[in-house]
Formats: structure tokens, C-alpha cells, sequence
């Protein structure tokens, strides 16, 4: 497990621009299907597609069902009220800039920004407000949901 | 002209037809509904069914559909004027492209993310499924074979680019492990690896690969011998899991993508190159094709793909926020598409100006053209490339390796899902050995490409690329029929659909007809035969679309239940 142990002393960032929210959970795997220059006359697809063979990305689906098992948890816990993405790592057009002004809203120096920013394209990562908590690897669900929780600052709902 | 002028007066096109055209198709004819509860948000599993972000959809969307088919087209065809090229290509591309990308995506968010293929079979009838494999099976048989054709002749014609693509194949391996292996973030490993990669370009060029003597030794010509080593080559990455090489490649390829898109727009605006070559070319040799119809065939990807459709309704439906959005996503992804095509005809046209070649020379005759289409785009981006102080030597080998690096993904791909069609018809078929033999399976899917490659006789590049640009607009078609339906069955007015679909029948239908002629003219009996094939699915086509519109049109056609939709995933599942 690779989790990020520097202390996020700015805390969740504040003072955003009206519109925009204020929190952000970026979740980064790699889709089963994605090859890019494969789509115009070979694709091979994956899950419930005609052409392709989901076991074909066995790798891939293994880690999409980690990810997904946290998507959930995130997803039953905060409802609608922090957007959660999920991306390809190698969707680095829309990654790179998202990240970094995340990292840097946040406070963090340009440096430290770019390094949050490779780190968000490890296959798997969690991203919280620009900082990597996770970044190649996951933890137990429950404890990676508790590490997004402690980062968004957010008490996580007693059972029941 | 200067291409400037050319590359905003297109674009600015492409941006007027997103505001008015797609915005009609959104309102009136596919009536997206913000509030319509879409698979990704019903379905949600964080898994396959994620609603996503519009501009992240795009990002996995356009590179997914983006490739190297919407260069060799384009390149080709600019041979009959850069005016019929680029009007194809911006008129498609807006009243083509943009529905049917667009369309294929909606019908299969109204069904529960469905694929085209089983859409084909519940939207229209069940005869069509076989239909579409059929269609799908030769497009994919000429794609590698036109692909390996593709990449034989930039290896003889720019060896300097052998070394680089070699070291690809062990670069991305070395990528992959790494990543995996430390957990470290992709990035700065690619970025490194692009880097790497393109440092091999000035060793390439010192040390450029040629073949001949070792092909002369063999007794065969390069070309020859370099087919059947890519199709080794395809032999073998076909039957190694995809994320050894395919996925970690991916993470170069993706960069490149931009990179080449990059250096096309920087260097045509520092450069102000202007295009060479007639808008018509009038100065046509007896015996070449005329551009009605061949043009429309011969510029497929980056005009309307039909394999568009199966990007669009096997993943990306699976990931739609809210309808609207499929506007963005799958407009836009057509007008990415055709923005690519667009960059293949400027280099063709104010590229190479910019390598002092001189364009009636370039293309004096259609099998001049055809045969070093791909090497003139080559020579365009190395043109852009030295406005960017980038030598032309260096900037030839750059464009050579993009090239190369899609098509092999192309050919990867292509010939892995060969194998599975191969083994789903030896399914219907009741053939075990067929259906279970991976190694059979494969070697049927390289020989049949392979053989096509390999032809005997006078087999002109173009005619080949020509018969694969109708395959694919026959799968276009295939997909339009069934978004005409679905818009008829809701009572809104299919013209949007029908009427690129009854043009791409007709163009197809009356290509394969001259096609005919010529290749009985020239008993060219391989070409002929395909071609006949081909023509009997166009057949098949026409009159699958004509009843399944009319049908609708009298109200005879059921929807498809909800049950049915559960019943096919459920057995899609049990398949796998």
C-alpha cells in the first residue's frame, strides 16, 4: 500500500469560486476496453460488448472492481454532494490540469502540485482535492473510504 | 490558399454545425431528456456503469475512435482535387458522421446500453446479426490486410523508422512491468518513454533497416517479406495478453496522438503554408477512378466509420452522465475525426510544399497516389514539423513512427478480434475445432488478411483501401438503418438518418458496380470475388433497411421489451 503520509496542513481547501464544488474525489483505473488507435477498425471491446472478451482485460476488470467497490461506498456515503470521477490514467489532457489546480488551490507549491499530478496516474489512485491519498495500489475498501473521509473532513454516517 | 485559411474555415464550420445541427438533432430528432434516467446512473456500479463527466467521456471516447484510417483515406483521395477531399470530409463529417456517432449512442442509452450488433437484431430483425458479422468480418479481414500493406511500404520507403518501431515493442513491455511492478504514477514513465522513443529516431536514421538483400536471399521482393514478418508479428501479440504490450503501449500511443495533432496545427500556423494542387483535378489519366463515387469510399474514417458505432454503444453508453451529453460526446468525438482527416489533407497539400515537393508530380497518376499516399502525409508532417526547427530527416522518421505505431495497434486489435469471430461463427457453425482452436482461430485470421495482402496480379493499394472503405460504410449504413427505425418508431422525422444512409447505399452499391466491371475487365479473380461478396451484403443491406423502414413506418415493428434487454446481458454474462 502507498499511502501519502505528508500532512495536508492547508486542510480542505476553501474560498472556491461560487459554482464550482467544493471538493472533488478523482479515481483513476483503467478502462477495460481503451486503446487508443484501436477504435477506428479493430476495436476489441470488453464487458457486454459483440466483439472482444471481457477476460481479455481480466487484469484491468480486476482492479475497475476495486475501484468500484470504493466508488460505492464513496458514492452511498456522500450521495451527490462531492462529484466522484472515474478516469483512464491515460486521460492525462483532462487529468494534468484538473489535479494540479486542485493540488495548488489547495496550496501546495508548484513542485509538490506536479508530483500529486504523476502520482494521480498510477494505476489505481484515489485523489482527493488534488493530494494522492492512494497511488498504485489500494487498501481494504473500508479503509481506503476512511482515508477520503479523514481528507474530506467529513464524519462518515454511523451505521444504522 | 493558405492552409491556415483552410484549417479555420473548416473547423469554424465544424463549430457552427455543433451549435445548429446537433443542437437540432438533440431537440427534435433524438429529443434528449436531462431527466431520463440513463444505464450509467440506473445501472450504477462504479464498475462498466459509471456516470462520468462530459469532457473525461470525450477524452476516452475520441482516442478510443481516433487511429490511422482517417490519414490514409484523405491522403488518397486528394489525388481527384483537394476541393472534393476536403468538401467529403466537412460535409460527412457535419450531416454523416456527427448523426450517426451521435445516434449510436442514444439509441443505445434508450436500450440500456446496448451494443450495435445485438441492436441490429432487435431493432431490425434477427437476420441481421449475421449481417453485421459478416460485414464486420470482411472489414476487419481488409483492414489488416490494407494496415500491413500500410506499414510494408513506410518500413522500405523510410527504414530509418524500423529501429524506433522495434524498440517500441520492448519499450512499452519495459513500461508496463515498471509501472505495475512499482506503483508509481504513469506519467512521468511515459512522458520518459515518448522521449526514449523518439531518441531512437536520429540511431534509425544512421543506421536505417532495409531488407532487400535478405528478401532477394529468400527470393521474394521487401514488401513481401515485411507482410509476412507483420504478420508473424500479429500471430503473436493476437495470442499474448492484451496489458503486456497493447495496454502499456497505449500509454505512448496516447501521447503521440496529441503530439502529431501538435506539431500538424503549430507548424501550418508558423509556416503559412498554402495548398498545392488543383481544387478539381481535371487531369485525369484513362483508366483511373472517377471521383463519383470512389471518393466517398475511398475517404471512410474521417467522413462516417461505422465502427464508430461499436465505440460509442459498447463502452461509452455504459458511461453517460445524462443524455444531453451525448451531444458533446458523440458529435463532437465525429468532428475530432474529421478534424484528423483534415490534418492528413492539409499535409498532403501544404506539407509537402513545405519539403519542396511538387504536388503534380506527387500525384501524377492514380496509382502513383495510391501506392505513396501515406508516404506523401509523412513527408506533409515532416513539412510542419520544419517550421518547428525539426530536420526533415528527423521529422519524416517522427511522422513514419505515429504512423506505424496506430496501425500496428490497428493490426493488434484487428486480428485478436478476427480470432473472435472466427470462433463465434465456428460456434454457429457447429464447428468445435473451429470455436475452441486459439491456434487454428489465429491462423486463420492472419491467413485470410495475409493472402488478401499477398495477392497475385496487379493489386493496386487504392482498389484494396477502396473495397475496406466500403465495408465500412456498409457498417455505417448497418448502424444508420437502426437509428432510422428507432427515430421512426418515436414519430419524428429520419431524414437526418436516411438521408445519409440512402447516400452511402447508393455510392457503395455503384463503387462495387464499377469495381466489378474493372476487375472482370481485368480478371483480377481475387479482387473480383471479394468484391462480388461484398456486393451481395450491400444487397443484403439495402433490403434489410428498406423493410425495416417501411415496417416502421406502417407501425409493424415491436419495441424491444425491457425483458428481452435483461434476457441479452444476462446472457452476454454467461457467455464470457
Amino acid at each position: 500500500m502507498n499511502v501519502s503520509g505528508d500532512d495536508p496542513a492547508s486542510g480542505p481547501r476553501s474560498g472556491t469560486r461560487p459554482g464550482r464544488p467544493r471538493h472533488r474525489i478523482v479515481l483513476v483505473r483503467e478502462w477495460d476496453a481503451g486503446t487508443t488507435g484501436s477504435g477506428c477498425c479493430g476495436r476489441v471491446g470488453g464487458s457486454h460488448h459483440d466483439l472482444g472478451s471481457a477476460e481479455d482485460f481480466s487484469r484491468s476488470r480486476r482492479v475497475m472492481h476495486e475501484v468500484g467497490e470504493v466508488y460505492r461506498r464513496l458514492r452511498s456515503d456522500l450521495g451527490g454532494s462531492v462529484p466522484i470521477e472515474i478516469v483512464d490514467p491515460r486521460n492525462t489532457a483532462w487529468i494534468v490540469p484538473v489535479v494540479y489546480r486542485d493540488a495548488r488551490r489547495r496550496g501546495m507549491r508548484r513542485l509538490d502540485a506536479l508530483r500529486e499530478v504523476n502520482r494521480a496516474t498510477a494505476q489505481p489512485a484515489v485523489i482527493v482535492d488534488g493530494r494522492a491519498i492512494y497511488s498504485g495500489s489500494l487498501g481494504p475498501p473500508d479503509e481506503v473510504v476512511d482515508a477520503v473521509h479523514r481528507e474530506l473532513e467529513i464524519r462518515v454516517p454511523d451505521p444504522g | 490558399m493558405p492552409a491556415f485559411v483552410v484549417m479555420f474555415g473548416v473547423l469554424g464550420m465544424f463549430a457552427v454545425a455543433y451549435v445548429v445541427y446537433a443542437k437540432y438533432l438533440a431537440q427534435k430528432v433524438y429529443v434528449l431528456d436531462p431527466d431520463f434516467e440513463v444505464p450509467a446512473v440506473a445501472m450504477e456500479d462504479g464498475v462498466d456503469y459509471v456516470p462520468t463527466n462530459k469532457h473525461v467521456l470525450f477524452g476516452h471516447h475520441f482516442t478510443s475512435i481516433a487511429g490511422a484510417a482517417p490519414i490514409v483515406g484523405p491522403a488518397i483521395a486528394v489525388f481527384w482535387g483537394w476541393g472534393p477531399a476536403l468538401a467529403w470530409v466537412t460535409l460527412g463529417t457535419i450531416f454523416a458522421a456527427g448523426v450517426h456517432d451521435m445516434g449510436s449512442l442514444v439509441v443505445s442509452v434508450r436500450s440500456k446500453a446496448t451494443n450495435i450488433g445485438t441492436l441490429t437484431q432487435w431493432v431490425i430483425n434477427p437476420r441481421s446479426r449475421t449481417l453485421f458479422l459478416l460485414i464486420v468480418f470482411f472489414l476487419v479481414t481488409l483492414v489488416n490486410a490494407v494496415f500491413a500493406i500500410v506499414i510494408a511500404g513506410l518500413f522500405i520507403d523510410y527504414p530509418g523508422a524500423v529501429i524506433p518501431i522495434l524498440f517500441e515493442i520492448p519499450l512499452a513491455v519495459a513500461l508496463g512491468y515498471y509501472i505495475r511492478r512499482s506503483g508509481t504514477g504513469a506519467l512521468v514513465p511515459s512522458i520518459i518513454g515518448v522521449i526514449l522513443l523518439y531518441l531512437m529516431i536520429p540511431v534509425g536514421a544512421a543506421y536505417p533497416i532495409d531488407i532487400e538483400p535478405l528478401a532477394q536471399a529468400v527470393g521474394m521482393g521487401a514488401e513481401t517479406l515485411w507482410i509476412i514478418l507483420l504478420f508473424i508479428y500479429g500471430f503473436i501479440v493476437s495470442r499474448i495478453a492484451v496489458w503486456i504490450l497493447l495496454q502499456p503501449r497505449d500509454y505512448i500511443n496516447s501521447h503521440q496522438l496529441f503530439i502529431a495533432l501538435g506539431v500538424i496545427a503549430l507548424g501550418l500556423l508558423i509556416g503559412m503554408d498554402t495548398l498545392q494542387g488543383p481544387f478539381l483535378n481535371t487531369d485525369i489519366e484513362e483508366g483511373a477512378p472517377h471521383w463519383f463515387p470512389f471518393l466517398f469510399v475511398t475517404i471512410a474514417c474521417g467522413a462516417i466509420s461505422g465502427f464508430h458505432s461499436l465505440v460509442a454503444s459498447g463502452t461509452t453508453s455504459k458511461q453517460l452522465a445524462t443524455e444531453p451529453d451525448a451531444r458533446y460526446v458523440g458529435y463532437m468525438g465525429a468532428l475530432g475525426e474529421g478534424s484528423l482527416a483534415l490534418g492528413a489533407i492539409l499535409a498532403v497539400t501544404a506539407g509537402v510544399a513545405a519539403v519542396g515537393l511538387d504536388w503534380g508530380e506527387l500525384y501524377v497518376d492514380f496509382e502513383t497516389a495510391d501506392d505513396n499516399a501515406v508516404g506523401y502525409f509523412v513527408e506533409g508532417v515532416a513539412g510542419f514539423a520544419s517550421h518547428l526547427l525539426v530536420p526533415i530527416s528527423i521529422g519524416t522518421i517522427f511522422a513514419a513512427v505515429v504512423v506505424v505505431s496506430f496501425a500496428a495497434t490497428t493490426m493488434d486489435t484487428g486480428i485478436r478480434l478476427q480470432r473472435y469471430i472466427i470462433q463465434e461463427i465456428g460456434g454457429i457453425a457447429g464447428i468445435g475445432w473451429m470455436k475452441r482452436g486459439i491456434n487454428i482461430s489465429t491462423a486463420l485470421a492472419v491467413a485470410a488478411p495475409l493472402a488478401l495482402a499477398l495477392a497475385p496480379g496487379d493489386l493496386a493499394f487504392g482498389r484494396l483501401w477502396a473495397l475496406f472503405g466500403t465495408t465500412n460504410q456498409l457498417t455505417a449504413g448497418l448502424a444508420l438503418a437502426v437509428i432510422a427505425v428507432w427515430v421512426m418508431k418515436r414519430n419524428r422525422n429520419p431524414l437526418a438518418q436516411v438521408a445519409p444512409l440512402a447516400f452511402l447505399l447508393v455510392m457503395t452499391s455503384y463503387a462495387l458496380l464499377q469495381n466489378m466491371l474493372d476487375f472482370i475487365e481485368g480478371r483480377d479473380v481475387v479482387l473480383g470475388s471479394l468484391n462480388a461478396i461484398i456486393a451481395v451484403l450491400a444487397a443484403w443491406l439495402i433490403v434489410e433497411a428498406t423493410l425495416a423502414l417501411r415496417a416502421a413506418r406502417r407501425g409493424d415493428l415491436e419495441p424491444v421489451s425491457q425483458e428481452t434487454i435483461e434476457e441479452e446481458l444476462e446472457a452476454q454474462d454467461l457467455r464470457r
